[in-house]
């Protein structure tokens, strides 16, 4: 609501473009050093792989040859390999949504309710847990989760279960918690640093106006923190999607995901493979990203408040 | 920092609310955190958990030993320092491009943010096969220019998010009294960002050291912390590392509390200031 | 000692020795042969450079490759390649390996293709004395030939089966116990089908009569046959989990989570260590050979450093390293040199402990083997098998 009042009244960005050399368009020379990083670092590789990809492998030498064919990308169609995209996904997108549903009343707490010692303090407490080894702290999960396990012992030791509980540890329940458990301050950070978008008087201008708690974050916070909470739902997307660990060492026998299907194809060295699915996670990923603007206007978000 | 409590008065229970669930979510986020704390006290060469009283330091004795260890830990944090020295300030500028520019925008976003869609498996190795080809060695360095594509992304959207609190008209103003577009972006938009800034660089930092598939491939000799766990997981590891895990969580806790009590005193000795700020 | 190669085989990789320990076993061990020593003091020699990228297990610590060093004139930088052969093949394929290190070691069967690309070179027997004194069977395995000519020279050498937990799975004597339905949900593999696929072959052409020819290398419907055999267990969800790498199976064991497991010896042995009553089972139907070989990268051959490399794996063999390896993890190198050298050294190590632990490998594979290949005729096949098995 307040965002739509803003859109009319208020012209966007009177920015630097203005007093720059038309020649030499500011958003242009800013954006040099990152489009140089991404071409150099990453346009270059991933052009070599894409073409890889239609190429093929090579018996002989184990390694693969010019002869272009659409193979690898039909074999992505077989054995069940498309479950794999959508099952990583979903899953990427079910730890995504737990985490961000955690994550704003958390960063509500932080950025809202508390002073800014009782902030730094929260946040750094959501911040150390990620300076130790992620695969350290996934597999200690095995031992909470286990049936010798911590949480085990203790509904034994209360008479609550007779029999260890299966299902909490080598299932989508223990991947969940495990992948929650990591990414959780990858959603929490972007949501807390969005709170610096909200300014005191307006709060305080629609407290005057009676408005309870509540209505305030419906309509006055949540949605100037959007930006910070989709960030936060991408950032735990992407690195839920493209992560292996939490799955391999808490998943059921043989549990996939794409990180871990690709190291199986490059296992067998049948790396024409392993490049299409490389290369058809970022197509759809970008696409997804590309769906996702369009529905929910993203690009919006990221642009200035108020006058 | 600087946030206020904002919301005063009554919060019909949110207040409650939110608490029990960040509880709860530090609760989960620790749980294995604590477990590892207790186990590495644990002198036998058993992951587990034993009655207090046989609680030993034995292990982290042996910690000091580990010079393979050691050189794990010195390799990440150099990558780790470069990355996050440079995907901050090239985060910025890309968030910085992305406001400056009008139609080619979601274009130049969508391009910046595809570097995080990209296995990390595959990027190492097409990375390491390109960086061969232009003689590069794999060292610290090459496993640093792979870190930066992957955390670029990451502190770009930060720094949009935080650009996005700078208001217009603080900037509109500045500019009114006279002071050109560079000296209002340094004068105005930077100490504005700050905060924004340090957590860019910290979360830069962070990714990188936790990131593991990229710096199998372009790694030299010596290996990253996150390969050093993956090697000795996979071929045996020696309670150690669980002494190492242990010794990163009470430093960590400790300098925070340092801070936090530094902070408490700072607050106790100044005079108290009149209750919320003045603000348009 | 308490580290002695005994009943209770060794301490496993936690290596119980105390700092002391270890000192004693690197310093008198060293005396000890400069005293007998003709040559030149070995602190005046200079020391020939190798760059080691193998699985950890091979390691012997800072401690170990000091006292190697010492004896042997070569100064070995470790660096743990992460056991999985995928990403270390792929490393050197497309990769940066051949630029960082000079010897590499890993799981058999890829030999063949490195040699075929030119990304390792031959080994020169003759340059290689300790050599002779390799157990037969060792040298005779396949893979480490390629056109007549020596790609991999087996360093660590085992046999694999299963092991159980005595109070839980009782006497166990056949692959049959990890597809059991009365050990439904307590029994896992090893998720790698490298080893799984094999045991699983070893299992059903032994007891259940199935048409394999080797279970080393199957035909395509051979694979068929097993992997629907693997793919029913898990529907009916017969396994616990999959386990991957060292850490992850020993939890397995020492939290009880399973009762029976395909695995490696040397889990048995700290499992033991951590108070759980298990036993690495002898099949009827026969173990898993494996070795773990010592290639020669090319790059080393055009920097020089073939003859340092040489007398790496001449030194590997010369007993101190095969001992240290067998006191640190209960591996052995195919060699009877480490009896020799711990009888010649019997204040850093128990001979009756090697010669021990030797015979019992060395009676392994006296019994019915199948050696373990990383690359079967149809490979691919058995990958894309695998991921059928994974989206069951």
């Amino acid at each position: 609501m307040v965002a739509e009042i803003e859109e009319r009244v208020v012209p966007h960005e009177p920015g630097l473009r203005e007093s720059v050399d038309a020649r030499w368009p500011a958003g242009f020379l800013l954006a040099l050093p990152s489009l140089a990083v991404f071409v150099g670092v990453g346009f270059i590789p991933l052009a070599l792989i894409a073409t890889w990809s239609f190429w093929s492998f090579d018996p002989d030498t184990y390694w693969i040859k010019p002869a272009w064919s659409f193979a690898s990308y039909a074999a992505l169609f077989e054995n069940g390999r498309a479950t794999v995209f959508l099952r990583t996904a979903g899953l990427a997108a079910l730890t995504a949504t737990a985490s961000t549903l955690l994550a704003v009343p958390a960063a509500g707490l932080i950025g809202l309710l508390s002073g800014p010692r009782r902030a730094a303090l929260l946040l750094a407490l959501f911040t150390i847990p990620f300076f130790t080894s992620g695969l350290v702290r996934a597999f200690a999960w095995r031992l909470v989760l286990g049936r010798q396990g911590i949480i085990n012992n203790a509904l034994m030791s209360l008479g609550i279960v007779v029999t260890p509980v299966e299902w909490l540890l080598f299932s989508d329940f223990a991947v969940l918690l495990g992948m929650v458990a990591a990414y959780l301050p990858f959603a929490i950070v972007p949501i807390v640093l969005a709170f610096a978008r909200i300014e005191h008087s307006v709060i305080r201008a629609s407290q005057d106006l009676g408005a309870g708690f509540w209505t305030v974050f419906a309509t006055i916070v949540l949605p100037l923190v959007l930006p910070g909470i989709v960030a936060g739902f991408l950032f735990v997307f992407v690195v839920a999607v493209g992560t292996s660990m939490e799955i391999q060492l808490l998943g059921g026998a043989g549990a996939s995901s794409i990180s871990i299907m690709i190291n199986d194809v490059l296992r067998v060295v049948n790396f024409p493979l392993a490049f299409a699915i490389a290369t058809v996670v970022i197509t759809l990923l970008t696409v997804l990203i590309i769906i996702a603007n369009r529905a929910l206007r993203l690009s919006r978000l990221f642009e200035s408040l108020g006058i | 920092m600087s946030f206020d409590a904002i919301v005063r008065g009554r919060t019909s229970g949110g207040r409650l609310l939110f608490t029990t669930i960040t509880a709860l979510s530090l609760a989960i986020m620790y749980a294995p955190v604590l477990y590892l704390l207790l186990a590495s006290l644990n002198p036998d060469a058993q992951l587990g958990l034993v009655p207090p009283s046989r609680y030993s330091l034995k292990w982290y004795f042996a910690l000091l030993d580990d010079g393979r260890l050691a050189g794990a830990l010195k390799e990440s944090a150099l990558v780790g320092l470069a990355t996050a020295a440079l995907a901050t300030p090239i985060g910025l500028s890309a968030a910085l491009a992305y406001r400056a520019m009008t139609r080619l925008r979601g274009v130049f976003l969508l391009v910046i943010l595809s570097a995080m869609f990209v296995p990390g498996t595959i990027e190492g190795l097409g990375l390491s096969a390109t960086l061969r080809v232009v003689g590069l060695a794999p060292s610290w360095v090459t496993i640093a220019i792979g870190h930066l594509l992957w955390t670029l992304p990451f502190a770009a959207v930060v720094s949009l998010i935080g650009l996005s609190a700078v208001r217009p008209s603080t900037i509109a103003a500045a500019r009114d009294l006279g002071a050109g577009p560079i000296r209002a972006f340094v004068d105005i938009t930077l100490p504005l960002m700050r905060t924004n800034l340090i957590s860019s660089f910290v979360f830069a930092f962070l990714l990188s050291l936790n990131e593991q598939a990229r710096a199998y491939y372009l790694a030299g000799r010596q290996n990253t912390l996150p390969l050093y766990m993956f090697g000795a997981m996979n071929s045996g590891a020696s309670p150690t590392i669980y002494a190492f895990s242990g010794t990163i969580i009470v430093v960590s806790v400790a300098v925070v509390a340092l801070v936090f009590a530094g902070l408490v005193e700072q607050q106790s000795r100044r005079p108290r200031q009149a209750p919320g700020k003045t603000s348009y | 000692m308490a580290h002695s190669i005994g009943n209770g085989f060794p301490p496993g990789v936690f290596s119980q020795l105390t700092r002391r320990q270890l000192v004693q076993n690197g310093v008198l061990g060293a005396g000890a042969l400069a005293v007998g020593s003709l040559a030149l003091p070995r602190a005046a020699r200079a020391l020939d450079e190798i760059n080691f990228w193998a699985t950890g297990t091979l390691d012997i610590g800072d401690d170990g490759w000091r006292t190697f060093a010492y004896d042997s004139g070569v100064k070995v930088e470790f660096t743990d390649n992460g056991n999985d052969p995928g990403p270390v093949v792929a490393k050197l394929a497309a990769g940066n390996a051949n630029d960082i290190y000079d010897v590499a070691g890993l799981q058999g069967g890829s030999e063949k293709e490195l040699a075929r690309r030119g990304l390792i070179a031959p080994w020169d027997i003759s340059q290689i004395q300790n050599y002779a004194s390799v157990w037969q069977w060792a040298k005779d395995i396949p893979y480490l030939t390629h056109d007549g000519k020596a790609y991999g020279i087996p360093t660590v050498i085992n046999a694999d089966s299963i092991i159980a937990i005595r109070d839980k799975a009782g006497s166990v004597d056949s692959y049959g116990a990890i597809f059991d339905p009365k050990l439904k949900g307590k029994t896992a593999m090893e998720d790698a089908w490298i080893n799984s696929v094999i045991f699983t072959a070893i299992y059903l052409k032994n007891s259940e009569n199935a048409k394999i020819a080797e279970p080393g290398n199957l035909t395509a419907d051979e694979l068929g046959l097993v992997m629907e055999f693997l793919i029913k267990h898990k529907r009916d969800r017969q396994f616990r989990t999959f386990w991957n790498g060292w850490e992850q199976g020993l939890q397995l064991l020492a939290n009880q989570e399973v009762w029976v497991m395909t695995g490696w010896e040397p889990i048995v042995y700290a499992a033991r260590m951590r108070g759980v009553d298990c036993y690495y089972a002898v099949p009827r139907e026969g173990y898993e050979g494996w070795a773990n070989n010592t290639i020669l990268l090319k790059s080393a051959v055009v920097r020089g450093r073939t003859k340092a490399a040489h007398q790496l794996v001449n030194a590997l063999f010369s007993g101190f390293y095969g001992c240290k390896l067998g006191l640190l993890r209960g591996y052995v190198v195919p060699t009877d040199n480490n009896v020799a050298y711990a009888t010649a050294h019997a204040n850093a190590f128990d001979p009756a402990g090697v010669r021990k632990l030797a015979d019992h490998v060395k009676q392994k594979f006296a019994g019915k083997i199948y050696w373990q290949n990383t690359r079967p005729d149809n490979f691919q096949l058995y990958e894309t098998w695998w991921q059928r098995l994974r989206n069951a």
